[in-house]
């Protein structure tokens, strides 16, 4: 009897060690080990279509060749901004590259954790954009641009849209949409529409108070608005020009003006953390993405405008996807720093006083 | 006398042994189990209840604290109690609901003699094959403006104009209540299985319609079940996100998608942590009493 109870205690025992030898394996397993090869750079973005064309684009036909492995670590920004941060502290984080947007950086700039970037270690940063110029902006290399444009269905809205005051118009009310999660940009649009500038939160304030007394219809997602937009239960919205090039090519009647306001720039790009294991990789990835052939591929494939001069665009590409030299004069850059500060406070305000019944 | 003795504790003995080799074996098939509940729950709830303590300064993330003022800041501003009145309302009429609509239903499927029995349970689990997101989007496509609900009430004549369904609580509790209808059935279909018929025939022989019999006989039996069916029912509706974030649109804001945007949009852990401890608790605290409720109640009917 106590042979047969010593027997099974031994197995329990065996049984917890090798129950808690798993537990200790798949917590090791949860975290990768990298940087440990040179050749071997990391890039954190989001995924989908932009994590593809990346590969499609950057990865395999500039780096490889130059004998660099890009592996990519994909995850929504949020959660790979807190991951960045939470590494701050180690000697050596896990990644090499950070896919970021300009207004991300500005969240960053403050926590200290993003290395500012050595202009002579790109090649292609003198065919840069002047608007975009990392000279002005140290820590983000640009990738690609699109704008803030006033998108309308021309057979709902008769009286063609000369800007983004145009939502404000109570002729065009019940036919306004707006996109929940473009809460940031809808706010800096307000700032403008109201006669200020992106970061006077004041003044969109009053601007979106105003707006909502004309009831526009709020949707989740960008998708949601398309469909909204191709059933015309609304007809008028301020989006990104990729995106209406994206929605015109799958048949929506939709056309698009550069609002008189201003075209507020989404800009998208790379950042090298501070603590980044392969900066050699790093620099190589930033500068390669700024080829004139990425650049070119992500118009075609993307709609998304090039940061560098000497893409060439075909002309009718360009005439869709790009803004004539009157509008990019319009291009406004967002308040980076008053997002950095308030990007809370205007959540909590779209949340509970715009979108509140 | 001592000789009986000897062998008396000698037997116990024995038998303690007996209990210790049982005792250990139950160890070893609960140890895995447990470590895993350990590791895997209750580790990140402390973290998580540490987190709530935090503070939240902007551009910092998050600042080491012990504070409980995420914990006022909810209490205290009427945009989040709405928002937790309303998650709280949403779940008791979709429990409510599902128990109307299930009971006869599971009542049905443990009855019947049909060959098709086994089929019919299969027809029943076969939504929950699909997941919660793409249900959604099924009745996003029934529920919009130009939807098929709409087109097909103007076409028939009995509205002129598209009615709201989309982005509107009922469009959450219909969404909900489909995903969790199956569930409920089963969990009182299994229930009323074992219950045994006599027990109907018997009380129809002293006299009772119908209805006295349900509410007398079989309601009481199949309480345990109804219990747990409701309880599964509530913790799914309290904590429901997909649905919500799909059919109730940026306007209807319930707490599973509250604590996702303290995380995701706002950055905001401590308040996120808060939150979701707050959902978390209520949840517990609520499920527990229905359950001691009920555990009464069925004490007394038998």
């Amino acid at each position: 009897m106590s042979n047969k109870m010593m027997q099974s205690r031994i197995s329990r025992r065996r049984v917890l060690k090798g129950a808690s030898a798993a537990v200790g394996l798949s917590a090791l397993g949860a975290f990768p080990v990298f940087g440990q090869n040179d050749k071997k750079i990391v890039l954190s973005t989001w995924g989908g279509d932009y994590a593809k064309l990346l590969t499609k684009h950057v990865s395999n036909p500039v780096l490889a060749p130059q004998g660099w492995t890009v592996v990519n670590d994909e995850a929504q920004v949020t959660q790979r901004k807190a991951k960045t941060v939470a590494e701050k502290r180690l000697p050596k984080g896990t990644s090499d590259v950070q896919a970021l947007t300009a207004t991300d950086i500005a969240e960053l700039t403050a926590l200290d954790v993003l290395e500012p970037l050595d202009l002579s270690r790109f090649k292609n940063a003198p065919n840069i954009i002047k608007t975009f110029s990392i000279a002005d902006s140290p820590l983000f290399s640009p990738h690609i641009y699109s704008g803030k444009v006033v998108l309308y269905n021309p057979k709902l809205i008769k009286d063609v849209p000369k800007g983004m005051d145009s939502l404000w118009d109570p002729k065009n009310q019940g036919k306004v949409g707006i996109v929940d999660i473009q809460h940031v940009y809808t706010t800096m649009a307000a700032a403008l529409v109201a006669g200020g500038k992106t970061g006077d939160f004041e003044k969109a304030k009053k601007a979106l108070l105003d707006l909502k007394k004309l009831k526009p219809r709020i949707y989740p997602s960008n998708e949601a608005i398309a469909q909204a937009l191709q059933t015309e239960e609304v007809g008028l919205c301020i989006m990104w020009k990729a995106r209406a090039v994206q929605w015109q090519n799958a048949g929506i009647n939709v056309l698009t003006i550069a609002p008189k306001e201003g075209v507020i720039s989404y800009v998208s790009g790379f950042a090298i953390p501070k603590n980044a294991p392969n900066k050699a990789g790093a620099y190589a990835f930033l500068d390669g993405a700024l080829e004139p052939s990425v650049q070119e591929g992500f118009a075609i494939d993307m709609g998304y405008n090039p940061v560098v001069r000497n893409a060439k665009i075909a002309p009718e590409l360009k005439a869709r996807i790009g803004f004539t030299p009157e509008e990019e004069k319009l291009l406004v850059n967002p308040d980076l720093e008053f997002l950095a500060k308030r990007m809370a406070d205007l959540k909590d305000f779209w949340d509970k006083e715009f979108k509140a019944g | 006398m001592t000789a009986s003795v000897a062998a008396d504790s000698l037997v116990s003995l024995a038998a303690r042994e007996m209990r210790g080799g049982r005792r250990s074996t139950a160890a070893m098939l609960v140890g895995p189990a447990t470590i895993f509940v350990t590791v895997g729950l209750l580790v990140p709830i402390v973290i998580l209840f540490r987190y709530s303590l935090n503070q939240f300064v902007p551009g910092k993330m998050m600042v080491e604290a012990w504070t409980f003022e995420n914990y006022v800041l909810f209490v205290t501003d009427p945009y989040y109690t709405a928002a937790f009145y309303r998650t709280l309302r949403v779940a008791v009429i979709v429990t409510v609901l599902c128990l109307l609509l299930a009971f006869p239903l599971a009542y049905k499927l443990a009855r019947t003699q049909s060959r098709y029995k086994n089929l019919m349970i299969m027809l029943l689990v076969l939504p929950l094959f699909v997941g919660n997101a793409v249900r959604a989007a099924g009745w996003m496509t029934l529920f919009g403006n130009r939807g098929f609900l709409n087109v097909a009430l103007q076409w028939i004549g009995i509205t002129s104009e598209p009615i709201t369904l989309m982005y509107t609580e009922f469009a959450v509790i219909v969404g909900i209540l489909a995903v969790n209808l199956p569930y409920v059935v089963l969990t009182i279909q299994s229930v009323l299985e074992g219950i045994d018929r006599a027990v109907e025939d018997a009380a129809f022989n002293l006299g009772a319609g119908p209805f006295t019999m349900v509410r007398r006989v079989l309601l009481p039996l199949t309480l345990p079940g109804i219990a747990a069916g409701a309880i599964f029912c509530f913790i799914l509706t309290m904590n429901a996100y997909a649905t919500p974030v799909l059919l109730g649109g940026p306007q209807f804001v319930m707490m599973g998608p509250l604590v996702y945007t303290q995380f995701a949009a706002k950055s905001n852990w401590p308040f996120g942590a808060a939150v979701s401890f707050i959902l978390m608790t209520a949840t517990l605290i609520l499920t527990a009493a229905a359950n001691l409720m009920v555990q009464r109640r069925y004490r007394n009917s038998m």
